[in-house]
């Protein structure tokens, strides 16, 4: 027993100054990743956007269901066919105490091309053709042809200031002038105080916030990356907030007071992909010998795997309860997601008929690829996946890998049956149906994620018109009917809506889980 | 001694631009980095220029020689994700990573000599039985669940030590540290230890060995009957006799956990350089992985090269063979 008598004062003193971290005043968050510079232009990764949120604007807000509400710019509407006026609010100022206006919005999407990185910005201007500055509160951007869903792509838009980054927008500058904090001035709710890569960002409340006052002086936002370290560091009481919960841990926290477990949904939806090329290098005959044709260009063969497919028992025992069925490859309620689309049946008497019908009564083996660990639960579904196709007669091999190997050889078009994740970020469909589905045509700048060469004309001809639509009502309805289309064709066949989990201590904090998985300190409030 | 140097340093060379053309190629084989990186509404043209910008659409030869030339003017170029030198990267993790290495290596093996040579010494006592049962455990339990088990039971049940990152430091020389502040080292404890157990477990076996058949020879026999005492012996008999191996593996095992902390880097969030490597792997961040793994060759030759020339000052044998 002596030892305890000397062990706990020395421990008291050492644990000291940890436990007097979490104090009311601040807000310390455990995030999974972090941004790459304090640059806002120089990734569009979710986490580096999440990260960049706190600090600076956008001209146009994404709220918590994804719809686009006003942010900086006020209002926004067409001026003609290929220009869009933005009103900008007034009476905003930056952290330095310079007035926001039309100055900033013009330098901003002009520096983007010259300091973005590998995960580059330049998509959110891929429209944008030229700026025009019309008094210092309005502007127009003139577009390359019809750009209806210019709005949706300025979300992720952040305003610099002018004149604090005028140094640094060159590749060579930008990183050092941001990460130092010279340039790192923004209309956001907090103020930069200091951050280093993978390490600590640290905040301070920014007091003339247009948005109104924030509830924490200070923000401590901690990257964490391993799953298990970061729950440990919210027991332990290190942080307030984490976000990520993996599915084993929530099914703890369930049982556990301390520890309050948030679940929200998530954007991500798991879809099989089917390869439609005449040749196609994964899939064989049962004993091994080449097949006469591709199976998978067979309506039949892919019903037959979509009956095959269990999605409750998925989402029951796979995930824990941590998803939610899919039917389509975007959430319910999100701009040209359909509701006349039916839940597939599970049924495998019939996916074996169906297998018969089509000339592989014996079924046929194939090679499945997907990504492990890239989203929570992606190597478990794929071990589903197999065992579910292999019991309708389909030999699957599952291979879940990591990210690193799977997506360049993706993009080199290797696989004949794969699965992967993919998250709607922007709320509305041409985003995933016009990367997805239409046939890859670098011309019309659509189908560039297309991997599987899916091509119907018909998708192809409502995505194109849709593009065009300067009418909310009848864009929605041209992309249902697309949506509706791709998924009765069944080369994509959406599995599971994932779902996300924060967790916070019991009582402490209150916020609305946001569908983009952003975790915004300005928006979580002290609960009392 | 003076050939041994620059035949030592031609080697280090060597090893270097072989692992480089490796690194390299192994990378290149994989993929292409902006398959992983390049967001979902990137369209071709957008997707060639972000490739342009890299460098990444001139062959491979090409690439290399650009790297190895820049290299050669002590540029190890920028890193992809983060668009800042990568020395500048690695510079700022290695310290983290170095002083905690430091001190689990150095603890590990000075406690580990210790018990090892009181094992040896006496083998039959009941200490010395339990010292070796838990040695075994030190060796076969896997670092990354002892390293769980230790934050569940310190941090979250007992709430004595935080559960992970780095805590306050101060600049010493330039360089943050963290060891010499009561929150920095509270936040060391923990990784250190899980990174040490392992080290202990095998310092402990390699010292009672070792002792166990130096007390046998005739060495200790005459030193006895020259009536020394049992102390004089221990420490001016033995623990040089038993150190070469002793040496070798410490130099070893500091070179490998300076490398490769990484399972404990992670689980405690140590923002180290084991960290930054894995991470860096993930996004297929080339220069940083090409240069970090360079800098570890490096690394590895310089510390056998220590090794070599701490064996001529404790063993005469060495000595005289190496100048004669």
């Amino acid at each position: 027993m002596k030892y305890k008598k000397f062990l706990a004062p020395l421990a008291f003193a050492l644990g000291l100054s940890a436990a007097g971290a979490a104090s009311a005043q601040t807000l310390t968050m455990g995030v999974r990743g972090g941004p790459e510079s304090m640059d806002p232009h120089f990734s569009a990764l979710g986490s580096h956007a999440e990260a960049a949120k706190h600090i600076f604007d956008t001209l146009v807000w994404s709220g918590t269901d994804l719809q686009i509400e006003p942010g900086l710019a006020e209002s926004w509407a067409p001026v003609d066919e290929d220009t869009w006026e933005f009103k900008l609010r007034k009476g905003v100022k930056f952290h330095d105490g310079s007035d926001f206006d039309a100055e900033d919005v013009k330098f901003s999407i002009e520096r983007i091309p010259a300091v973005s990185g590998p995960t580059t910005t330049t998509i959110y201007v891929r429209r944008v053709a030229s700026v025009d500055i019309i008094d210092p509160h309005t502007i127009h951007i003139n577009t390359d042809g019809q750009a209806a869903t210019l709005p949706n792509d300025f979300i992720r838009l952040f305003i610099v200031s002018s004149e604090a980054a005028a140094d640094y927008s060159t590749p060579e500058t930008a990183a050092e002038g941001f990460n130092s904090g010279a340039a790192a001035i923004g209309t956001g709710p907090y103020k930069y105080v200091s951050w280093e890569p993978k390490g600590d960002l640290v905040l301070e409340k920014n007091p003339d916030y247009w948005r109104g006052d924030g509830a924490w002086e200070q923000v401590i936002r901690k990257e964490i990356p391993n799953d298990s370290s970061r729950l440990a560091a919210l027991k332990a009481g290190q942080v307030d907030v984490i976000n990520y919960v993996s599915s084993v841990d929530y099914l703890a926290l369930e049982r556990d007071a301390d520890i309050d477990a948030i679940k929200g949904d998530s954007v991500y939806i798991m879809n099989l992909q089917l390869d439609q090329r005449e040749d196609t290098p994964l899939v064989r005959a049962i004993d091994g010998s080449d097949l006469d044709a591709n199976p998978f260009r067979d309506l039949k063969v892919r019903q037959a795997i979509d009956h095959a497919i269990d999605r409750q028992t998925m989402v029951d025992i796979v995930l824990e309860g941590l998803g939610k069925p899919a039917n389509q490859m975007m959430p319910p309620g999100f701009f040209g997601s359909s509701e006349d689309i039916p839940m597939p049946a599970y049924d495998p008497t019939k996916a074996k008929e169906l297998l018969a019908d089509a000339g592989y009564p014996d079924g046929f083996e194939v090679d499945l690829y997907c990504t492990a660990d890239r989203l929570p639960g992606d190597g478990a579904i794929c071990q589903g996946l197999g065992q579910m196709l292999t019991q309708v007669g389909i030999k699957t091999n599952v291979n879940a890998i990591s990210k690193t190997v799977y997506f360049p050889a993706q993009a080199r078009l290797e696989y004949s049956m794969f699965m992967n994740g993919w998250g709607t970020l922007t709320g509305e469909a041409s985003y995933t149906l016009g990367g997805l589905a239409h046939t890859n045509n670098p011309d019309v700048k659509l189908g560039a994620f297309n991997r599987i060469e899916y091509s119907n004309p018909e998708v192809d001809e409502l995505l194109q018109s849709g593009a065009k639509m300067m009418d909310p009502d009848q864009r929605r309805a041209t992309y249902e009917q697309a949506m509706e289309k791709v998924m009765a064709d069944k080369a994509y066949i959406s599995l599971v809506q994932l779902q996300t989990v924060w967790g916070a201590k019991a009582g402490t904090v209150e916020f609305t889980p946001r569908f983009d998985e952003d975790t915004l300190a300005f928006f979580i409030k002290p609960a009392n | 001694m003076l050939g041994f140097i620059i035949q030592r340093l031609l080697q280090a060379i060597g090893v270097m631009a072989v692992m480089s053309v490796i690194v390299f190629c192994g990378v290149y084989a994989i993929g292409n980095p902006i398959d992983i990186v390049i967001p979902p509404e990137a369209t071709q043209e957008i997707r060639d220029a972000a490739i342009q910008r890299l460098g990444l659409d001139k062959p491979l030869y090409e690439q290399y020689f650009i790297f190895m030339g820049n290299l050669l003017q002590g540029d190890l170029g920028r890193s992809f994700v983060y668009n800042i030198p990568v020395l500048e990267l690695i510079g700022g993790r290695l310290p983290a990573t170095l002083e905690l290495v430091l001190i689990s290596v150095i603890s590990a093996t000075v406690l580990g000599v210790s018990l090892g040579i009181y094992a040896g010494y006496r083998p039959d006592s009941w200490v010395s039985k339990t010292i070796m049962a838990v040695s075994v455990l030190g060796f076969s339990v896997p670092s990354f669940w002892v390293g769980l088990i230790l934050i569940l039971f310190f941090a979250v049940n007992l709430g004595w030590l935080p559960a992970g990152g780095r805590g306050d430091t101060v600049e010493i020389w330039g360089v943050a540290w963290s060891f010499p502040t009561l929150d920095g080292l509270s936040h060391i404890v923990l990784p250190a230890v899980n990174l040490a157990l392992f080290k202990l477990a095998m310092m402990i076996r390699l010292a009672r060995a070792g002792t166990r058949e130096i007390m046998l020879t005739d060495t200790v026999k005459f030193a006895r009957a020259a009536g020394l005492s049992e102390g004089t012996i221990l420490r001016r008999h033995l623990l040089k006799l038993i150190s070469i191996p002793i040496i070798t593996v410490f130099g070893l095992e500091l070179g490998s956990t300076l490398a490769f902390a990484v399972v404990t880097e992670t689980i405690f969030s140590w923002p180290g350089v084991g960290k930054l490597i894995i991470d860096s792997i993930g996004v297929l961040d080339r220069p940083v992985m090409v240069a970090y793994l360079i800098l570890v060759a490096f690394l590895f030759v310089t510390i056998n090269f220590v090794i070599d020339l701490v064996f001529a000052l404790i063993d005469p044998r060495v000595r005289k063979g190496a100048t004669a």
